[in-house]
């Protein structure tokens, strides 16, 4: 007896990548799958029926049952479709995953109108679309699982303001679908992936030291694995394939009272990150500080040992 | 002498509410400014030009200098013409503040696409925009301060999935762009601002109560390491205040931590969330790992059900319990 036996899901993205495993490890653990992508190029132009053709040829081969949509999950009709699509093909729908995304890279000063909304559209907007669809329906039936693909580009990489803005305001989006549906027993989690995907291709180490935004002790705690120990099972620490455990687990009923969480993986390891949590303050008793107070205090308090992340640097005249 | 002589400030939103205080001891503290309101209502319609007018002529009535501008953030010519009004007028922009900001509060079921996109645009794409437009001149005088606007809604708030979103964003993108201005000189912020405003007392109390009654955290709710925003630590007023006494609801409480960060002396903070609600100034750490489990291979799903629970999650509470229907009030009259 499968986990998931009976369960209708929703992938979005699922032609490639981490959308792709996540629809095929679903579809293995006997969940019905509308497997959704555009099939456009990383910086969301273009479109092709091809890769979501080719994952549900890939349950079905495998015994599994899918069936195909390849609309554009930013526009708001689509997202209708999508899950009436569901309810017409499979008589309901029980989970909704996106992993739908582009990627955009440009320093600030470049960034067009065109860049920053390209971004919004494509990432934010395109969860928020079937997420307002499915939502009306796990309210009326009173279940539902919502898993949302993020990014730790949303701790600040650098060229990515675009991405990072959306995929921080998905985490906004996710905590509070688990507050507005939490009570008719639908949960909401995002999950953060470190793995080998088309947006961010090759070694995840190299990743990971190119965008800078993780400290030293922030990666030992996400260390993928000891190199010293073979690693075991399919794939290989940065395989995509890694993401579809965690998220077929959050869809089970086992599930059911983690709500509101944000979850990351790297190889091996899974964590749980926090709720950001304050670190430092200063009070003052009968009003506010004046800015001249603020002058003396600050610099013996709130500003000991704090680290820039970007230093200024001096100009260098050649 | 003021903090800010010689220094040129835009303030978006600055006709009412938190960004007014802002606006108004800026120019106290030598700044000129650019008084930037759209003038809407609450919900982001009926614009008109009168507010930043106002806010103009209280700075001037001191002797301070500003200008108004009543383009809309949102609009991507209209965030131009923002900036290019400081340089036009001043010559150049030092200090911008992205504080524009409108609510359209519905349950994620009930909200419209028309409700989701006014938020995003005015709150996540107005910041993107004026912060986009004014970075060239920031690099090239290698001097600056963006302080941009987040809040405590982001960690989750019923009813609010555009603010939230719209919100959090503002935080990904300011880390972002922190890093990538911080080596021109360039200071980026946000902000977790308090204070009782027109926008939030459009959030009934009654709501809250119900959500509290129905055991739905007010974000945070991530267990013991969880955090609770910084506006719900702020200290209650007990009773009514003396006519004139501060209040830690008052919004001009945000107005000093904001013109100190855009001294000189503030300029050794980049890329930090700094709360300023009430009579306190808080500095919020990044979301952090806090729990990790690890095997040297993939996870299976049976592992997951028997691990998860006791290790990840142990302890961390549903953030919004389910609830039992209740049966309709005839049907309980029925019955008894």
């Amino acid at each position: 007896m499968a986990h998931l036996d009976g369960k209708v899901a929703i992938v979005t993205g699922a032609g490639r990548g981490i959308g792709r495993e996540v629809a095929k490890g679903l579809a293995a653990e006997g969940a019905k799958v509308i497997v959704n992508d555009l099939g456009c190029d990383v910086d969301g132009s273009g479109s092709s029926h091809e890769p979501a053709d080719r994952v549900v040829a890939e349950i079905t081969a495998a015994g599994g049952q899918a069936v195909v949509n390849y609309d554009d999950m930013s526009l708001i009709a689509n997202g209708e479709r999508l899950v009436q699509q569901a309810v017409d093909t499979y008589g309901t729908l029980d989970l909704l995953v996106t992993s739908a995304g582009v990627l955009y890279d440009k320093m600030i000063w470049d960034m067009s109108e065109n860049d920053f909304n390209r971004v919004i559209n494509n990432n934010l907007r395109a969860a928020f679309v079937p997420v307002k669809f499915a939502s009306i329906l796990f309210r009326q039936e009173r279940k539902g699982r919502l898993v949302f693909m993020v990014s730790d580009a949303g701790l600040g990489a650098v060229g990515r303001s675009n991405y990072a803005g959306a995929t921080e305001g998905i985490i906004g989006l996710s905590r509070t679908c688990a507050r507005d549906l939490g009570r008719y027993g639908v949960t909401s989690n995002a999950i953060s992936p470190l793995v080998r995907t088309r947006l961010f291709p090759g070694d995840v180490a190299a990743q990971i030291r190119a965008a800078g935004v993780m400290t030293a002790e922030d990666q030992a705690g996400i260390a993928p694995r000891s190199p010293w120990t073979p690693w075991e099972g399919p794939g290989d620490p940065d395989d995509p394939g890694n993401v579809a455990p965690l998220v077929t687990y959050l869809c089970t009923d086992e599930a059911a009272n983690i709500n509101g969480q944000l979850f990351g993986l790297r190889g091996g390891t899974i964590y749980l990150y926090n709720y950001p949590t304050v670190r430092r303050s200063i009070h003052r008793w009968g009003g506010r500080f004046p800015v001249d107070e603020l002058d003396y205090v600050m610099p013996q308090t709130m500003l000991v040992g704090i680290e820039d992340p970007a230093p200024r640097r001096e100009l260098v005249r050649r | 002498m003021g903090y800010l002589d010689g220094k040129v400030a835009v303030v978006t939103g600055s006709g009412r509410g938190i960004a007014r205080g802002i606006a108004l001891l800026m120019a106290e503290e030598g700044a000129k400014v650019v008084v930037n309101d759209y003038g809407v209502n609450v919900d982001g319609t009926e614009p008109r030009s009168e507010i930043a007018e106002e806010v103009v002529a209280e700075i001037r009535s001191k002797g301070g200098t500003a200008v108004a501008s009543a383009d809309s953030v949102a609009d991507w010519d209209g965030s131009r013409r923002i900036i290019e009004t400081a340089v036009k007028n001043f010559g150049k922009i030092d200090i911008l503040c992205n504080v524009a900001g409108i609510l359209r509060d519905r349950m994620v079921f009930n909200m419209s696409e028309e409700e989701w996109d006014a938020v995003i645009a005015t709150h996540l794409k107005g910041n993107m925009f004026c912060t986009r437009h004014a970075a060239p001149y920031m690099v090239k005088q290698r001097w600056g301060r963006i302080l941009n606007f987040s809040s405590g809604s982001g960690y989750g708030s019923s009813g609010q999935a555009n603010y939230a979103a719209g919100k959090e964003g503002i935080t990904g993108f300011t880390y972002a762009v922190g890093r990538e201005l911080g080596p021109f000189g360039i200071t980026v912020n946000v902000i977790n601002p308090g204070g009782t405003t027109r926008m939030t007392q459009s959030v009934p109390t009654q709501a809250r109560e119900i959500r509290a009654a129905r055991g739905i955290v007010p974000g945070g709710g991530g267990g013991a390491a969880a955090a609770r925003p910084a506006a719900a630590a702020a200290p209650q007023q007990r009773q009514a205040p003396a006519e004139g006494a501060p209040t830690p609801g008052d919004p001009n409480n945000n107005a000093p931590i904001i013109v100190w960060l855009c001294t000189e002396a503030g300029g050794a903070v980049n890329g930090q969330r700094i709360g300023s609600s009430g009579w306190q100034v808080t500095f919020t750490d990044p979301r952090r790992v806090i729990r990790s489990i690890s095997k040297p291979g993939r996870w299976t799903v049976d592992d997951l059900i028997r691990l998860v629970p006791a290790s990840l999650t142990q302890g961390i509470p549903n953030v919004a319990p389910p609830v039992e229907p209740q049966a309709a009030p005839a049907a309980q009259a029925a019955r008894s």
